[in-house]
């Protein structure tokens, strides 16, 4: 997930991955990779059969903090935020050609009204 | 009367119990087919052009398929066999593996178990001919010989789950109960004769259209029948253990060749299709000024909420 202003520059970053973690030969805390290697699951955050998974994220709009006489005031610098959220499924856990866009959707946020402190 | 009534439990139960174990027709255990001494005799053993004449379109479905080609993969499988070869198998200490002449059938049956079933019925030389084709492939593409890598692709892709690997060879599961799969029968949902010469007999395979069918290779985790168990797919698993256990009800085949129509084409993440019917994702959002503390003071957020429901009948992604 990306938030940008609306001058292109990135301002949040996030993302949450969900997959299984075999463990290597199925012993000690080192998840394994190949077929040869994996045994069992130290973890598993997959999407369960009929979950609801909720996730929350939290970006902040950029600010300045801006000094008139002895008084500082935080302003926004802008108050505009075009944020996409992208579901990829990446079959071998890389962005190796391979992977598929299952979702995409972007969003506009905005803080617009007036920001009097109070 | 109440003789009556026992004695019409009594019918009742045996047809009850007829319906419940509907066994299958297969037979006795035959001998092992002679082993195939080349890529080319296993592929032709197994060749799904031979049913094309009749099933053309559930084999222009499956030809489209990951199953048509399940040695070479997406083609990510065919590199993935050498790198359990090289990463795997050559430094393990007792494999008795140390050089690709060392490989043998059971060796790669560690893939195979899937990827190739048949390969139980070929000489440790194709098991080597095998990787030796795979490790020739990728010297081709290396190299930009684009007609060498095509045609070695075609002799790769040639390995495949086709017709007669879920509809003879595994299409049995429970053998004291329903018997072994006999070389002279396509096994499916129906019974009667096959207009095949090799095949001249059709019989209903019990569990052909249930899931467990494709939970033997779907699977629940390692393999422990091997010497060193292998493990990809834990599908089975999650479908038996949380789908199942929560309620679930509807089949790998529904989803996968009904609902979407995809008949033998079986697709999984990569068609539109079954993504649309695998997640349902819901985006809100929204801003605000967080009075957060007295440190940071006012801080003007955005909130994204992001819901994701999965539809299916097993995790995503597996593995």
């Amino acid at each position: 997930m990306t938030a940008k202003t609306k001058d292109g520059k990135e301002v949040y970053k996030e993302q949450k991955t969900y997959m299984p973690f075999p463990g290597r030969m199925g012993r000690g805390k080192e998840m394994g990779r190949g077929p040869y290697e994996k045994s069992g699951l130290l973890r598993e955050t997959s999407l369960a059969p009929g979950a609801r998974v909720h996730e929350t994220f939290e970006m902040s709009y950029p600010v300045e903090d801006v000094k008139k006489g002895d008084v500082t005031r935080r302003e926004l610098a802008a108050d505009e935020l075009k944020v996409a959220v992208k579901l990829w499924y990446l079959p071998f856990g890389e962005f190796d050609g391979n992977e598929v866009a299952w979702f995409e959707k972007e969003k506009d946020l905005d803080l617009k009204t007036e920001w009097v402190w109070h | 009367m109440k003789r009556i009534l026992g004695m019409g439990l009594l019918s009742c139960s045996f047809i009850l119990l007829a319906a419940v174990y509907g066994f299958g027709a297969g037979g006795p255990k035959t001998e092992p087919p002679p082993k195939a001494k080349t890529i080319k005799e296993l592929a032709a053993r197994y060749d799904s052009g031979k049913c094309m004449e009749c099933h053309e379109e559930a084999h222009e479905q499956w030809s489209n398929s990951l199953h048509s080609r399940s040695i070479l993969g997406s083609p990510r499988t065919a590199p993935t066999i050498v790198t359990a070869v090289d990463i795997g198998l050559k430094k393990f200490a007792y494999s008795g593996v140390k050089e690709d002449k060392d490989l043998k059938v059971e060796h790669l049956m560690l893939c195979a178990k899937c990827h190739l079933p048949q390969l139980d019925e070929a000489t440790d030389d194709v098991a080597r001919e095998i990787v030796a084709t795979i490790r020739a492939w990728q010297k081709a593409q290396k190299d930009g010989d684009e007609a060498k890598t095509e045609k070695l692709q075609e002799t790769i892709a040639s390995l495949n789950i086709g017709c007669m690997v879920c509809h003879n060879k595994v299409a049995l599961i429970h053998k004291y109960a329903d018997g072994y799969p006999q070389p002279d029968t396509v096994y499916g949902s129906k019974d009667g004769d096959h207009e095949a010469e090799e095949q001249p007999k059709m019989a209903v395979a019990p569990a052909m259209s249930e899931s467990i069918l494709c939970g033997q290779c779907h699977g629940q985790g390692p393999n422990f029948e091997f010497d060193h168990p292998s493990q990809c797919a834990t599908l089975y698993g999650s479908y038996l253990f949380s789908y199942v256990a929560h309620g679930g009800s509807e089949s790998c085949q529904d989803c996968h060749m009904k609902k979407s129509e995809l008949g033998h084409d079986i697709q999984a993440y990569k068609d539109e299709k079954m993504i649309a019917m695998a997640v349902d994702v819901d985006v809100e959002g929204r801003s605000l000024f967080w009075r957060k503390n007295k440190a940071e003071g006012v801080v003007p957020i955005g909130v994204i909420d992001v819901t994701m429901v999965n539809k299916t009948g097993h995790v995503i992604p597996d593995g």
